[in-house]
């Protein structure tokens, strides 16, 4: 027999390595640059104090002393200064004014999509609107975003801020790049794969719904397919925050990337990657109270039948 | 049973336009004339001019040279990524199957974007271009690629298949090269590819959008080129100042029609029958 916990234990420890491995993997790759780090961050023809700067920022003692020294700092919050972009300012504040946004911007994208998921579960969607979902599906994020910010800048007066802003990312995430119809038409096809299968028919016969018979068994494939969904919305988030000025992650990542400001980027991406773990997190936990019920289920038919 | 050849014929067409466009782009843009600055396809055949006067063929045809081989060499490297999932499982490679899904969960769990904007900003400035972002943007792909590839391979019977071919005599070349990549997998590899070929197209339109609204330099081409990014920008100030760029907003849009029919084609022709 399969080892079902297999799967949820892999999730699980990617999870934890997640938020280690990738600001290892940048300070390394800094370090793998041509040129020392110091000098690529504050190239001397340009600018004074490389060395000292390069103290200041432990940049001095190779790769993994500047990990350490940072991860140490960031476990307790501390995340550094910014380098560049506005040099000196503690990252923390930067990123705790941002996430608010992004979460924010993510969450209302993600209700179409859990809409499009549970209207697809429950076979609510006709076929017929497929070319419709698809051909919506295929506006990828940054044209949809600059319409709704020609809308913004047109009906400022009228409606304006930062709300409208973020309903209008979320309208633009929720349906562009395949978001919506991609919910529709993955989870009918994981559904109905389902309900083809013989299981479905004799519980049916049992006088049981179809639903409850194939939601354990395509619990886990929906999961996956939602985290993917939402690791995409993170994806689209840089693109939508920045057209529509969202004071998000993904702008600051963008602002930081514009500028080389290594100092922003590597804690920004350790919160995206936190994020990341998060979901993966959440689907080993729903893998394994799905396969943990499946198993305690079906004791007492056996009972029963004996 | 619906032809392929409607399908074909367009994606092909399609596809060829923007060859065209890439190849007939000039090194240089026309110097600007304010003169010309509102003048649309009627005035300025056959697109009309930018805010500077150059007509905006030119803008298209070096915004396609920009995406062009970039783009067709990630849809070429997730195809064979594709194909390579695909023949894992039916070699029935369960160790490459292995370190195949751990590639996917790693290479997985990141989004995308926040991982091109780190290479980008790690590229030296002598590297900088659209082709390094595109291999990153295939190699991201590519987990998904495999899997579908791999999931159309289980359902062809596996091993169990290769196993029935060999037994007719069939030489490996025939067997994997001709039936199960051919006749089996195409549909997926070519879907794939174009996909993937489209989506580092939006791609370079999205960095570069985004680099043009705050007037920095793009990640994706030098500063003497321009991108399609810069006509949509156009098309952006026609819709929220009503500056005279319409016609721009309609280029732009029409090429990004033009990318996309040519993906849709190209899945639709390659469909199994």
């Amino acid at each position: 027999m399969k080892r079902w916990w297999v799967r949820p234990l892999v999730r699980t420890i990617a999870a934890l390595a997640l938020p280690l491995a990738v600001p290892l993997l940048l300070t390394l790759l800094l370090w793998a640059l041509p040129g020392d780090p110091a000098s690529i961050v504050c190239p001397p023809e340009n600018c004074t104090g490389t060395e000292a700067l390069a103290e200041r920022w432990n940049l001095d003692q190779g790769p993994m002393h500047f990990f350490t020294e940072w991860i140490a700092s960031a476990a307790s919050g501390e995340l550094g200064a910014s380098w560049r972009m506005q040099a000196g300012v503690p990252v923390a504040d930067l990123v705790y004014e941002s996430v608010p946004n992004t979460l924010a911007l993510i969450g209302l994208a993600f209700i179409p999509i859990l809409l499009g998921t549970v209207l697809a579960a429950l076979d609510v969607i006709h076929r017929r609107l497929d070319p419709v979902l698809h051909l919506l599906g295929l506006f990828p994020a940054v044209i949809l975003a600059v319409i709704a910010a020609a809308w913004k800048v047109l009906t400022y007066t009228e409606f304006g801020g930062e709300t409208v802003a973020l309903f209008l990312g979320a309208a633009v995430l929720g349906v562009a790049d395949g978001a919506f119809s991609g919910a529709v038409t993955g989870t009918r096809s994981v559904a109905s794969a389902e309900r083809r299968q013989r299981y479905t028919g004799v519980g049916v016969l049992r006088g049981e719904t179809e639903l409850s018979n194939i939601l354990p068994n395509m619990t886990p494939a929906l999961v996956g397919q939602l985290r993917a969904r939402i690791l995409h919305l993170f994806s689209g988030a840089v693109v939508v925050e920045v057209v529509l000025k969202i004071d998000g992650l993904g702008d600051l990542l963008w602002q930081a990337a514009l500028v080389q400001d290594f100092g922003l980027v590597l804690p920004v991406a350790t919160v995206f990657a936190c994020f990341s773990a998060l979901l993966l997190l959440a689907q080993a936990l729903a893998e394994a109270a799905v396969a943990t019920w499946i198993r305690w289920s079906p004791s007492g038919v056996v009972d029963g039948a004996a | 049973m619906t032809s392929r050849w409607p399908a074909i014929g367009v994606s092909a067409v399609l596809f060829g336009l923007l060859l065209v466009l890439a190849l007939i782009a000039p090194e240089f843009l026309s110097e600007p004339n304010l003169d010309l600055v509102d003048f649309g396809p009627g005035s300025m055949p056959p697109f009309g001019a930018d805010d500077r006067g150059r007509p905006l063929w030119e803008l298209a045809a070096q915004g396609a040279r920009v995406v062009a081989l970039p783009s067709v060499f990630a849809g070429l490297l997730v195809g064979l990524f594709a194909a390579a999932g695909g023949l894992i499982r039916s070699m029935d490679l369960r160790w490459a199957d292995s370190i195949v899904a751990a590639f996917g969960e790693i290479v997985g769990a990141m989004p995308r974007m926040v991982v091109i904007l780190i290479v980008a900003l790690l590229l030296p400035r002598d590297w900088r271009g659209l082709f390094p972002l595109a291999a990153t943007w295939a190699i991201l792909a590519a987990p998904g690629a495999m899997d579908e590839a791999a999931a159309v391979a289980e359902r062809l019977g596996g091993a169990r298949f290769v196993e029935a071919l060999r037994a007719h005599g069939y030489s490996s070349w025939r067997i994997f090269v001709v039936h199960v990549i051919s006749y089996n997998l195409r549909p997926v590899i070519v879907r794939q590819a174009a996909e993937v070929t489209m989506q580092v197209v939006f791609l370079e339109i999205s960095l570069s959008y985004l680099a043009t609204s705050t007037d920095d330099p793009s990640f994706t081409h030098a500063d003497s080129v321009r991108s399609w990014a810069d006509i949509l920008h156009l098309g952006y100030r026609a819709l929220a100042f009503e500056a005279p760029f319409m016609h721009a907003l309609f280029l732009g849009l029409g090429l990004v029609a033009l990318v996309a029919g040519t993906t849709i084609g190209l899945g639709r022709a390659a469909r199994a029958r």
